[in-house]
């Protein structure tokens, strides 16, 4: 905590001379309002070249100002300007842009030339770029603007709701806490459901790498190592004929991040501070201290032999149990956090720059969680010759990541402990001391206050380039990729907290992870005659990583406050040092075809050969293939201008997963299965060398349409995909002395719609432009393995099951249908299993499906389903004068979520404070309620069972992020130097609409199969912050 | 610049091809491929280590619950298996019906059992004794299973391919107890004799191998053989019996003279004694009124075993020390003694009342009740007050290895347990001595049947 101070005042130093200069600015231009130029106003009507029709919504703007407006509908603008020397610039989407100076007229008519801005805008996909309108694949886009108002920390936040057909959960709300990012539904049986990564044309390591996680299910989010404001774009290829390119790694989508890189022109200095605060999005409630103690002692005497219960934990005169703590108020805080970001950008003909750094002190929610971030990365482009160009992308981050143990069950949890540890236990001992332990359970603050959970990472991600054109459009480009991360943990529990005298525990972890790799490939690109446009590529590449950990475990430290390893008493476990190697071996071709941009035809195939599988199995064959068709192009369609632009896209092709252990093929002996100290090893996974990929085929149609000059922008997809082969660990007969074998078995099957809808609602003086998208993905298990269906289908962890025909993320278990009020209201004589007891007054009323009067197994049905109907997101942009304000919503609806978290905040069995709903709680003969009596040690599992008590509807609208900024116009801010001023405020998850009673409905404490449970993650946060841009 | 242009060609397709398809051969760097482990002496050691890794967690909780759970002398309040072994209402899907932990060991024992030797080129001491070690451990877990599940599948080879038939059927439990003895009498004979220190407890030695032998012969009611195996434990200097002072230290401490074979555990590697036993207010198992009211007058071990002072005693305090008192549901770290001295002397005095050998009975029998500070007994007395030898030298048991996972095999070995636990829950019927099968078992292979009573 002291050393976060310090922190906090230097930087509050080193701000004071900032904001002081900030101020003065400010001032001065405050000043500066009230002189005012005089204005000529222009006048003048836009027309497209070719056809003469007028255009419509085109802006215009008095260059280096805020000052624009845009043409009406008869093309007609209207225009002051300061004075003669004014340049007008006049751009519309799907036209080249113009400058005119206006001199002396006042009547400006301009001409727009067809194209060539829309016709230059590329997006980027593997091994290269394309431009957005020959795209016959699906492709989403996510670019800059969105990326530079959202102010987030990581690029998979700004995905949400941002992409169709792209979901993204939160696992933890935690700084730099995890997110899991599904493309097109789950393909994959084993978990590995994650996208491949592309920054820069390096694959980068986008698991968690953490392996001190405490009680998380998850880790960290490795793609916080990248900072949002380096970026340029982030596009998700979706389609087969977009990621089979990338051909093993592929089924689950491709992310590629390009980064920004240098600009011909003087070097322009960005300057952006943003600063904030954030808090917990709601409290939930619970009992006080005398109405828990009433709780417990209700359900001792409701025990099928009741008792009073004589011992201390309701007894409020123990100095142990006489508090009454809101461990909620004790653990949560309003928590500040700020970002500074610098860079520049430019360069000459021949080298080009884009340099930048950044810094970002995140405090978390949770009393003591905090996330310190430095991000520094330059990347350069050389024109050597007219043929030969070199560059580099290099970035480096260092991150300080103060760790709580937050989600999970186990006593170790901080946020569990939020809701359900009992307000009754003291905070403090009589003596002043911290109540550490307590009946199983850490004191959470001291958890947080005095454990050490920490993770320092320092990541490294490069790719240099080499690019040689041997004559035009005939290229050779080498690229040789690295992404090195280095990551070191430590965590310490003190003996304050344990209830064994001087019983103290620590460990480290120190970890590598190495992957590096070359791709080196030609390119072809070239126009024969006027309108035959070819593409051609084909190259091959190399990719390896290491892996490597080492660690100690140790305890019995002397004291709490040397905390380093080598003060153990005894090392408990010195086994880690382990070294995983994996590696993967490509060739890959590309061509395409196009005449004019009117037909459009694309074939790709990618040969993978992976070290995973066995020597047999190891290759892996790729392909597919695209056609478009520009029907707007067409004669028919040439004389109307409603319809600006149009085409069809269809694709089919394959994609592959080879999400399984490095070693798993081959069988592994795991050491460290040790003895007391003796080392040992044992089997731990059963060879099977028959393994081979996981392919998915996917087919895609799209639709693009463009209205009225553009005004209008809409894209469709619709897909169909499959999963063959699916890698899965089969159950096989424990008296092997394994619990399963991995096998390819079974299929999957996702299918789905997306739109995306693009407008301008208005334009001139006050502008509205609106993107909406929404995404529907059916999942379905289509077939797997009778010898796995027991009872027809496989569980699968504890809430889930898998069955054909049902999606992934289907809860199965009993149905609750109320609480008996009487004992005789049981008419039936239902009970619980065969030789079980009657349910009484008071217990749940249970679906009994077939009727037997009997609640067993055999009435467990399906109470929920993880996947939503739809999902996606609105973002509206208005723009008046120097202002804009951006609102983005996002929604998900139609999803549940098992809430774990409910279940044990509704359950006394472990001695749990309860939620408020228990204060409803059915007491007596009679009481109409739907709240069961709660039951010590309850033989009905009232509580316990999975049941679709705890299932909740997990839909939802979130007010994600507002963001409304003020633009300086030049005129004021030209004098001081700056070509850019604004300043911000930006406020995130500012509201969420939703039926979900525990923290936020945008939850997930696992990922992939078992989606949608919510076991009481880091609960996420309201973040507003204020935050200043300025360019020199 | 064409001579350049040459050169970066020549450069980057030297580049590409530089890469050759060996780089896809990833061999392990830190565990091994399943065959590719034995290979020295010291993975030989690690491999039978590791099979103590697997012993560790299978008797954790199920020592209790396979030994005691069903018996008199514990009563519980504990929905779950607790309740369901009490009450005798077993069913197919309660964790004591598993069986994977001990198959887990088994495997590990195949692997090493196989492979060991194959490590060193002739038959060396050390690998022997390494192969003595891990027959034994597989003796345990089949001796266990048996006396657990009746018939079970025997299974004597490792797994190593998918090729293998994976859905073994049961083996006739005599044919696995067979072989139970075939391994124990090869590790008594392969085994060291002592290895010095706390090792002699912790690991599978020629002592331990006749303490084994000796519990396998008293099931199979081959008193002579027993007697032999039994003599070897007695005669061996490696044990003797520690005072009642010391007493409790026996499974407090761990490490005892008296111990035959414990299973080692520490703050890491953890157990569930204090979960099954201690917890004041909450555990598993406490002493039931049947236990309480059947010890002798004076006996020095009873404010050993249990917290006398209260009038509902919940605590057990034998495996932690007297006064021992808790309310934390945490895992503890005291060894699991599985064998010990006075164990080995009563099944001995057992064996010898079968024989009509009373005198050697009764003497062994006084050696035990000596040390409790109980008068000895002769005959008559012991008739007369347990209506004959066998049930005073059964009572003897009850109360100085009360706890420790004896006493229902005990019933069931002299065929006790319909008389004893008949009036306490209705157990009538000796198919149903044996567990269920649990189900996950029985949804894996469909060549597995249910045991007859289920």
């Amino acid at each position: 905590m002291k050393k976060l101070k310090s922190a906090g005042k230097l930087y509050q130093k080193g701000c004071e001379g900032l904001l002081k200069k900030v101020l003065l600015l400010f001032i001065a231009q405050l000043c500066c309002f009230g002189l005012h130029a005089q204005s000529t106003s222009i006048t003048g009507k836009i027309t497209d070249a070719e056809s003469g029709e007028p255009l419509l919504g085109v802006n215009i703007v008095e260059k280096g100002t805020a000052n624009g407006v845009a043409s009406d509908f008869d093309g007609n603008y209207s225009i002051d300007v300061a004075s003669a020397n004014a340049v007008l610039v006049f751009t519309s989407l799907g036209y080249q842009s113009k400058e005119i100076s206006v001199g002396n007229n006042v009547i400006v008519d301009v001409s727009l030339e067809l194209g060539a801005n829309q016709l230059d805008e590329f997006v980027v996909v593997g091994y290269g770029k394309k431009k957005k309108r020959n795209l016959t694949g699906s492709v989403v886009s996510v670019g800059g603007e969105d990326i530079d108002q959202t102010n987030l920390q990581d690029p998979i936040s700004i995905l949400q709701g941002r992409a169709a057909g792209v979901q993204v959960v939160s696992n933890s709300g935690a700084p730099g806490g995890g997110m899991s990012i599904t493309v097109r539904g789950n393909s994959s049986l084993n978990s590995g459901n994650s996208p491949l990564y592309v920054v820069d044309g390096v694959p980068i390591e986008s698991s968690s790498l953490s392996s001190l996680n405490g009680t998380e299910n998850f880790g960290l989010n490795p793609l916080a190592d990248i900072n949002p404001n380096d970026i340029e774009s982030i596009e998700i290829l979706k389609d087969a004929a977009s990621t089979a390119i990338y051909g093993s790694r592929a089924a689950n989508g491709v992310v590629m991040i390009t980064t920004k890189r240098g600009k011909e022109g003087k070097g322009v200095l960005n300057v952006n501070f943003t600063s904030g605060v954030s808090q917990i999005t709601r409290k939930l409630s619970v009992l006080n201290a005398s109405q828990y103690r009433q709780a417990i002692i209700d359900s001792y005497r409701n025990m099928e032999n009741p008792v009073e219960p004589n011992w201390t934990i309701i007894d409020s005169l123990n100095p142990k149990n006489n508090g009454d703590v809101d461990w909620q108020e004790e653990l949560l805080r309003v928590a500040p956090q700020y970002k500074v970001d610098l860079s520049v950008q430019g360069g000459s003909e021949n080298a080009k720059y884009s340099w930048s750094s950044s810094f970002s002190n995140q405090d978390g929610i949770i009393l003591n969680s905090n996330y310190k971030r430095v991000t520094s990365r330059l990347n350069v482009d050389f024109n050597v010759s007219d043929k030969l160009t070199v560059g580099q992308s290099l970035s480096y981050t260092n991150g300080t990541n103060n760790r709580i143990n937050a989600g999970g069950s186990g006593n170790l949890s901080v946020v569990r402990e939020l809701l359900i540890r009992p307000p009754s236990y003291a905070m403090y001992l009589p003596d002043g001391s911290l109540n550490g332990y307590q009946f199983g359970k850490r004191n959470p603050v001291g958890l947080a206050e005095y454990a050490t959970h920490l993770n320092k990472s320092n990541r490294i991600i490069g790719n240099q380039y080499a690019e040689y054109e041997f004559i035009e459009g005939l290229k050779l480009r080498s690229n040789l990729n690295l992404d090195f991360l280095s990551m070191k943990e430590d965590e310490f529990l003190p003996s304050t907290l344990d209830y064994r005298e001087g019983y103290n525990s620590g460990a480290v972890r120190a970890i590598t992870n190495l992957t590096w790799g070359n791709e080196t490939y030609f390119s072809f690109d070239r126009t024969f005659g006027e309108n035959h446009n070819f593409g051609a590529l084909l190259g091959m590449s190399f990719q390896e990583w290491q892996y490597e950990r080492t660690g100690l475990d140790g305890m019995f430290f002397p004291s709490d406050n040397v905390r380093t390893l080598n003060a153990a008493g005894t090392i408990s476990n010195q086994d880690v040092n382990i070294l995983t190697e994996h590696s993967l071996l490509s060739y890959f071709g590309r061509m395409s075809y196009d005449y004019s941009g009117r037909y459009l035809l694309e074939v790709n195939l990618r040969a993978d050969g992976s070290s995973r599988f066995g020597e047999d199995n190891r290759f892996g064959y790729f392909p597919s293939a695209s056609v478009g068709w520009r029907f707007s192009d067409e004669k028919f369609l040439r004389d109307q201008n409603v319809l600006a632009d149009g085409k069809l896209r269809f694709s089919a092709g394959q994609t592959g997963n080879e999400a399984i252990g490095n070693y798993t093929s081959q069988g592994e002996f795991l050491v460290g299965t040790n003895y007391l100290g003796y080392s040992g090893a044992s089997p731990s996974v059963m060879p099977n060398s028959g393994l081979t990929w996981e392919t998915t085929t996917q087919y895609n149609a799209g639709l693009d349409l463009a209205f009225f000059n553009n005004r209008v922008v809409l894209n469709a997809d619709v897909y169909l995909k499959e999963t063959d082969d699916l890698l899965y660990n089969v159950p096989i007969p424990r008296t092997t002395g394994f619990n399963f074998i991995t096998q390819n078995i079974g299929s999957i099957e996702n299918k789905g719609v997306e739109l995306l809808v693009s407008t301008k609602n208005m334009v001139g003086d006050f502008t509205w432009d609106t993107s909406f998208n929404i995404s529907k993905n059916e999942n379905k298990v289509k077939d797997l393995p009778d010898e796995l269906l027991t009872n027809g289908y496989i569980q699968n962890g504890n809430y889930h099951i898998l069955q054909e025909g049902l999606p992934i993320g289907t809860f199965y278990g009993w149905k609750f249908e109320g609480v008996y009020a009487r004992d005789e209201d049981n008419v039936n004589g239902i009970t619980n299993g065969a030789l079980g007891s009657v349910f009484k007054g008071g217990d749940p009323i249970w679906n009994d499906l077939n009727g037997d009067n009997i609640i067993d197994e055999e009435d467990r049905q399906v109470i929920g389903d993880a996947q939503p109907n739809f999902f996606g997101g609105i973002t509206n942009n208005f723009g008046y004068k120097g202002f804009s304000l951006n609102v983005f919503f996002q929604f998900s609806y139609g999803n549940d979520i098992y809430s774990e978290i409910n279940h044990q905040r509704n359950s006394v069995v472990r001695y749990n404070n309860l939620s408020t709903d228990a204060l409803n709680r059915w007491r007596q003969q009679g009481d109409i309620t739907d709240f069961p009596r709660p039951v010590r040690d309850d033989p009905m599992q009232s509580d316990s069972r999975v049941q679709s008590r705890w299932v909740e509807d997990g839909s939802y609208l979130k007010l994600k992020n507002v963001n409304l900024r003020y633009r300086f116009p030049n005129r004021l801010i030209e004098p001081l130097g700056l070509s850019k001023l604004d300043v911000f405020v930006t406020a995130s998850n500012l509201i969420t609409w939703t039926k979900y009673t525990g923290f936020d409905p945008d939850v997930n404490s696992y990922s992939g199969l078992r989606a949608g449970v919510d076991e009481g993650s880091y609960p996420q946060s309201r973040t507003i912050m204020t935050g200043l841009n300025f360019q020199f | 610049m064409k001579k350049s242009k040459n050169i970066i060609a020549v450069f980057f397709i030297a580049l590409a091809f530089s890469c050759s398809k060996d780089i896809l051969d990833k061999e392990p760097q830190s565990g091994f491929s399943a065959q590719g482990f034995y290979k020295t002496s010291s993975d030989a050691q690690a491999g039978v280590n590791g099979i103590y890794d697997a012993v560790q967690s299978t008797f954790s909780l199920n020592f209790s619950f396979w030994g005691e759970g069903r018996a008199d002398a514990v009563n519980t309040n504990h929905s779950g298996d607790p309740l369901l072994l009490q009450q005798n209402t077993l069913n197919k899907t309660m964790n004591s019906a598993r069986w994977n932990n001990l198959y887990e060991t088994i495997s590990r024992a195949n692997y090493a059992i196989k492979y060991v030797p194959s490590v060193f080129e002739e038959d060396t001491e050390f690998g022997l004794q390494l192969v003595g070690q891990a027959r034994a451990l597989r003796a345990l877990s089949y001796f266990y299973a048996v006396r657990v599940w009746g018939d079970v599948p025997l299974i004597l080879e490792p797994y190593e391919s998918v090729e293998q038939e994976l859905f073994i059927a049961k083996t006739d439990k005599d044919v696995v107890l067979d072989q139970v003895i075939e391994d124990l009498i090869f590790a008594s004979q392969n085994c060291r004799e002592s290895f010095g220190g706390e090792r002699d407890r912790l690991l599978i030695t020629q002592g331990s191998a006749y303490g084994l032998l000796t519990q396998v012969y008293m099931w199979r009611g081959n008193y002579e053989a027993a007697i032999a195996a039994a003599d070897k434990v007695l005669n061996n200097s490696l044990y003797s019996l520690v005072s009642i002072n010391d007493w409790s230290k026996i499974f407090s401490t761990g490490f005892s003279n008296e111990s035959v074979f414990e299973i080692g555990y520490d703050e890491t590697q953890t157990n569930n004694l204090r979960i099954l036993y201690a917890i004041g207010s909450d555990s598993h198992f406490f002493p039931s009124e049947n236990f309480r009211a059947s010890f002798e007058e004076d006996d020095l071990r009873q404010d050993l075993i249990y917290d006398v002072t209260q009038e509902e005693p919940k605590k057990i305090w034998k495996f932690f020390g007297q006064g021992f008192d808790d309310e934390s549901a945490d895992p503890s770290a005291q060894n699991i003694v599985m064998i010990r001295l006075a164990d080995i002397m009563l099944l001995k005095a057992e064996a010898h009342n079968q024989l009509g050998q009373v005198a050697q009975a009764l003497s062994l029998l006084n050696t035990i009740r000596n040390r409790a500070g109980l008068p000895e007994l002769n005959e008559a007395e012991a008739v007369d007050m347990y209506g004959d030898l066998e049930s005073a030298l059964l009572h003897e048991r009850s109360i100085e290895l009360s706890f420790e996972g004896h006493r229902w095999f005990d019933l069931v070995r002299t065929g006790k347990a319909v008389e004893v636990m008949g009036p306490i829950n209705g157990l009538a019927d000796e198919a149903n001595f044996v567990w269920p099968i649990h189900e996950d078992a029985l949804n894996r292979n469909p060549n597995l049947e249910q045991n007859g009573f289920y």
